[in-house]
């Protein structure tokens, strides 16, 4: 059994917006004889868009109508209709993605995208697919130790670091290749972004818009910019202003870091030296491309070099978001495509209570979880056993029922997400204590955590298998 | 030549003389060897404990996570090491004790009170014994009519799925699993609004012999849970075979198999739920094996 999906990864970012479509290939790779276990065997890009500039009505909000256009175009030359799409995803990124208008630019899409998969994006989840897409996750496969991919863009420099293929830490900051902005043919200021003025003002630099600056200047602020990512990699001790630039947490710089690599715009200009045309985007990405180039991170740790750099985001969007559930799995009934529903996951020493205290533990989180944010709806995780009895099943089941019953009381479908492969007898089990008068969606296969969503799409491989999005908004790996 | 009688009349002698003169003495002996025995069994550890995807010989590694990371992916034995072309004495004795736990699996039945717990009523097929059941897989098929005569008497007619449990070469794997995929099996029916026959116990079953009981007992579907022949890896590994209106001769590819249950293979409890999504396929689709698309 081959199957094969369509994928488009969509990203709009600060400064570019762009397109991809991959085919991703789904096999039985079990016997004959055994229970299937159906994964992704092959991942291809069949279509990359021009890369745009991301239309911008003023400089908070995004021209919705403008980036239609452009999808829609690019569609036509791929020769896909909206309707070929299985999966996917649009990830709205960088300083563009806490611009307003960011949903409605996504709810301008959504009919275009059939049925995918629509995710926003926070700088975690950003990190983490340009990290996917540069290929740093399957450097941390093959190597010992870990690989931090730099992800700098226009506005932002998304971080993620991988250890044996997961993600084991993100952090973002606002360092990036168009915070400052000329007017035409000049090196007169358009834009500065404020924190930016905050940086330079520290080297006794003042940055104001319509202000011309020298090049000497800009070699400097760009080179403290490439100073303050030696920062966060643990090169030089951590000033002030580091905590300024971070949009977020820090790293935990609690692992050793042995390779970096470098995607987005900005990447090209870190691996290849031009001496000419510094402004030929009219921005400083080439010149911080250059001073991170000259750094000591290229000495310090050995560096990739991604095949993908400017597209990493986009590529890590259309082919590396989705993932297969395992083959084994329950639902009641076809309910999908299920968004963004948000995870609660048990800790591990929560789950090794049994029965009425483990209930209650999760009453307890779901009450939380509640007080937190208008839910309609949560998945609740757990790792699950390795190899349960029965009577093992029947009690986590009657447990979760237990602790679940303000949420089943509703009509939205119970679903549990299960690490370990025993997602279909569970389901089942709480079906039956649900005296069938409830829908179950259990699936196990997949590993998600607090402050991650969840999208399931339509079942896939004659039904045996959903596809997933997990969408990190705020990683917090135990 | 000393005939056999001649032989046995020595051994008598010698036996009566050794009672006569030291029996006192053989015997203190033989307690003390039996303690010495029971005290080195003690301290010996007990090689089969041993995890051996957790398991590295190899004296030096180059990349011990590497290595380790390889094993995690599969039961097979490597990066045992070896002492000049040979195995080392640890994993030799571990292979053996391996065999051992094969060989067992093999050769025991299924217990009385195991079949007690799980109410289940045994049949036979027509062999004898395990010898005879190892030797004539054809008789391992089939039934004396008065065991299916048990067979009438005890089932409900023509159900819509007949599941029964059978020997097959391994009662390690029928006592390890059904405990747990009986009852899987069972829930995972009743969701799906299926209604299950009366199971029993088949000893000394091969896979055809649930043809037969297809036909006495004229179901369905039928679903025979039947321990596999046991590896090196484990000797608890248990197989479903099932088939839509089951005949006798019928072609081997209309059985529908689900192989590898154990609990370093797919768990008793989710195989469970998987065959009971199948058989409802099956019912829904009326075919089986090759002529039904999972």
């Amino acid at each position: 059994m081959r199957e094969e999906i369509l994928s488009v990864g969509i990203d709009i970012g600060t400064s570019t917006t762009q397109l991809v479509f991959s085919r991703i290939t789904l096999e039985n790779t079990a016997s004959a004889a055994s229970v299937p276990r159906i994964s992704i065997v092959d991942k291809a890009l069949i279509y990359r868009s021009s890369i745009y500039f991301t239309p911008l009505l003023s400089q908070n909000e995004i021209d919705g109508g403008k980036v239609r256009e452009i999808i829609v175009k690019e569609y036509q030359k791929a020769g896909i209709r909206p309707s070929d799409i299985h999966t996917g995803a649009v990830i709205i990124t960088g300083e563009t993605a806490r611009k307003e208008n960011a949903a409605l630019v996504l709810e301008t899409l959504s009919d275009l995208a059939g049925e995918f998969v629509v995710a926003t994006a926070g700088p975690d989840l950003e990190a983490i697919i340009a990290g996917r897409g540069a290929g740093a996750d399957r450097w941390s496969k093959h190597q010992k130790g870990t690989v931090i991919n730099l992800d700098i863009g226009g506005g932002t420099t998304n971080i993620a670091v991988f250890q044996d293929g997961q993600v084991i830490d993100t952090a973002c900051l606002d360092i990036g290749g168009r915070l400052i902005r000329f007017q035409e043919y000049s090196t007169r200021i358009a834009y500065a972004a404020p924190k930016l003025k905050l940086l330079a003002a520290e080297l006794g630099i003042h940055l104001e818009e319509g202000m011309e600056i020298s090049f000497e200047e800009l070699e400097k602020v760009t080179g403290r910019m490439a100073g303050i990512l030696e920062e966060v990699l643990g090169l030089r001790p951590a000033t002030p202003m580091l905590s300024v630039m971070l949009t977020g947490k820090d790293l935990k710089r609690n692992y050793p870091m042995d390779s970096i690599s470098f995607s987005g715009g900005v990447a090209d200009y870190v691996y290849a030296h031009k001496q000419e045309g510094f402004f030929k985007y009219g921005d400083i990405g080439i010149l911080l491309g250059k001073a991170i180039g000259e750094s000591s991170m290229m000495d310090r740790f050995q560096v990739y070099q991604p095949s993908e750099t400017i597209r990493a985001t986009v590529v890590g969007a259309g082919a590396h978001t989705v993932e297969i559930s395992g083959s084994t799995i329950t639902y009641t009934e076809d309910l999908f495509p299920l968004k963004n529903i948000p995870i609660l996951k048990m800790l591990l020493k929560e789950e090794q209570l049994q029965d009425k205290d483990f209930s209650e533990r999760i009453k307890q989180k779901v009450k939380w979880f509640g007080l937190e944010r208008e839910i309609q709806q949560l998945a609740l995780a757990i790792r699950g056993v390795k190899n349960p009895s029965f009577l093992q099943v029947q009690r986590i089941a009657s447990s979760i029922i237990a602790g679940m019953d303000s949420l089943i009381e509703q009509k939205l479908p119970l679903v549990v997400v299960v690490e370990n492969d025993m997602a279909k007898v569970l389901g089942q089990t709480l079906h039956r204590q649900l005296e069938y008068k409830k829908e179950v969606v259990c699936i196990d296969g997949v590993r998600v955590d607090n402050g991650d969503y969840i999208d399931i799409g339509r079942p896939l491989a004659n039904g045996r298998v959903v596809p997933v999005v997990i969408k990190t908004l705020v990683f917090n790996a135990e | 030549m000393i005939s056999e009688k001649d032989l046995k009349k020595v051994i008598e002698q010698v036996l009566l003389e050794l009672g006569a003169s030291g029996a006192k003495e053989t015997c203190s002996i033989s307690e003390e060897a039996a303690e010495q025995v029971q005290a080195i069994e003690e301290a010996l550890p007990d090689i089969t404990a041993v995890d051996l995807k957790k398991q590295v010989l190899v004296p030096q590694p180059e990349n011990l996570e590497g290595l380790l990371k390889m094993k995690e992916t599969t039961p097979a034995r490597i990066g045992v090491w070896r002492a000049g072309p040979r195995y080392k004495t640890e994993t030799l004795l571990r292979f053996r004790a391996d065999h051992a736990v094969a060989m067992d699996a093999v050769f025991s039945d299924v217990s009385e009170e195991f079949l007690q717990e799980m109410n289940l009523f045994p049949i036979k097929t027509k062999c004898r014994n395990k010898d005879e059941y190892l030797t004539r897989p054809d008789l391992g098929r089939k039934f004396e009519e008065e065991e299916l005569e048990v067979l009438r008497k005890n089932c409900v007619k023509k159900p819509q799925v007949q599941i029964y449990v059978s020997d097959g070469l391994s009662s390690t794997a029928i006592e390890a699993n059904i405990r747990d995929i009986l009852p899987a099996i069972q829930q995972g029916l009743e969701g799906y609004g299926v209604k299950m026959g009366t199971p029993f116990f088949v000893k000394y079953g091969r896979v055809p012999a649930m043809d037969v009981i297809s036909e006495t007992l004229e179901a369905e579907v039928t679903c025979v849970l039947i321990g596999e022949r046991p590896g090196l890896a484990t000797g608890e590994s248990m197989s479903a075979y099932m088939a839509y209106k089951a005949e006798v001769n019928m072609p081997e590819a209309r059985r529908t198999v689900v192989s590898n249950i154990h609990k370093g293979g797919t768990p008793a409890v989710e195989a469970g739920a998987h065959i009971a999504h199948i058989l409802k396929l099956m019912l829904d689709k009326k075919a089986s094996g090759l002529d039904l698309k999972l």
